[in-house]
């Protein structure tokens, strides 16, 4: 893969992202027609998905305007929110930082949850820098496009955020960890993660998803440390 | 002011993506972390399906009559069974509107 054509790796990042992109797609329709939905105006709702570029803590963010929220307490709420984004740098260390500063900030940028779940598998002999920007620039624009259609329709979507579309980052997601699940300290990581995501969630814990991966995360090396289920690998 | 706060959560947003990227920042990952790191995968992405899948509008539903509970179950059974992505996600979010107009 690190010799394939440029274009090539690209189509085939572009092309690997589709599928997770249309599962965003209610999430950046509702990104965009909550903002006019919230007075916001249609440069500065479309300006949060162009730099923002983070689904969860623009929705977040555009309920907190509308509640009258301080820009301090907005700004808290988007850096614990998007929190989980430290790991996955920290998890892409080896790969990225190892490019030049323009690759570097660009996939950076892009570095979003979908892009981990696509690219983090690939160690440094294996990495393709242009198969990691066609998935992420093309989930970029597609995130934006779906922006754009949800300011143009605005209010006229009704109850948009009722029909339960949100189900398809779930199935996603749950595709993508499937495979990964093949020793006990993952089912136990697993476990872990998914009760304290559901109680901290439930407890309103703004950081809950970044907790309770990390937990997840703790109880799955300690297991593979204890020697946990040693024998079945 | 909304302007200000767009560029401020997008400076946050870019510093918690790039922070770990940047090589100058003095961390050496050892094999501890590494193998810490391991199992982001599972761990981060399991606890962003948490939520979505127990807590639809923010009410906790535990029993077998969640259409969002039976519909992830048959993603993990097909995911097994088809080792495909995309027909997982599509069949499970056909089972997912199944079982929402038929509970």
């Amino acid at each position: 893969m690190p010799t394939a054509l440029p274009h090539y790796a690209f189509g085939r990042g572009a092309i690997a992202v589709i599928p997770l992109s249309l599962a965003c797609a209610p999430w950046g329709l509702l990104a965009g027609s909550m903002a006019i939905d919230a007075q916001l105006t249609p440069l500065q709702a479309q300006g949060l998905s162009a730099i923002v570029f983070a689904g969860a803590a623009q929705l977040v963010a555009i309920g907190m305007v509308k509640g009258g929220a301080s820009l301090i307490s907005i700004v808290l709420t988007t850096l614990l929110l998007t929190s989980q984004h430290l790991l996955y740098g920290m998890h892409m260390r080896p790969t990225l930082s190892s490019l030049n500063a323009r690759w570097r900030m660009s996939l950076g940028f892009l570095l979003t949850d979908e892009f981990f779940a696509l690219v983090n598998h690939y160690d440094r002999e294996t990495f393709n820098r242009w198969y990691a920007l066609g998935v992420g620039l093309t989930f970029y624009i597609i995130w934006n496009l779906f922006t754009l259609a949800g300011i143009v329709l605005g209010k006229s979507i009704p109850g948009l955020d009722q029909l339960g579309l949100e189900f398809s980052i779930a199935a996603t997601f749950i595709a993508l960890i499937t495979p990964v699940v093949r020793d006990v300290p993952t089912v136990v990581c697993v476990a872990v993660s998914l009760l304290c995501s559901v109680w901290l969630s439930y407890l309103h814990w703004e950081s809950a998803v970044v907790v309770s991966g990390m937990l997840g995360m703790s109880a799955g090396f300690a297991c593979k440390r204890l020697g946990v289920g040693a024998t079945q690998r | 002011m909304i302007y200000i706060m767009i560029v401020a959560m997008g400076l946050v947003v870019f510093l918690n993506r790039y922070l770990f990227i940047e090589p100058r920042l003095p961390v050496r990952l050892n094999r501890g972390a590494r193998e810490f790191l391991g199992f982001a995968v599972p761990g981060m992405l399991t606890a962003i399906c948490g939520p979505i899948i127990f807590l639809a509008d923010h009410k906790l539903n535990v029993s077998l009559a969640n259409p969002y509970l039976l519909a992830a179950i048959c993603a993990v059974a097909l995911m097994f069974w088809t080792r495909n992505v995309l027909i997982t996600v599509l069949l499970s979010m056909g089972l997912f509107y199944f079982f929402r107009w038929w509970l």
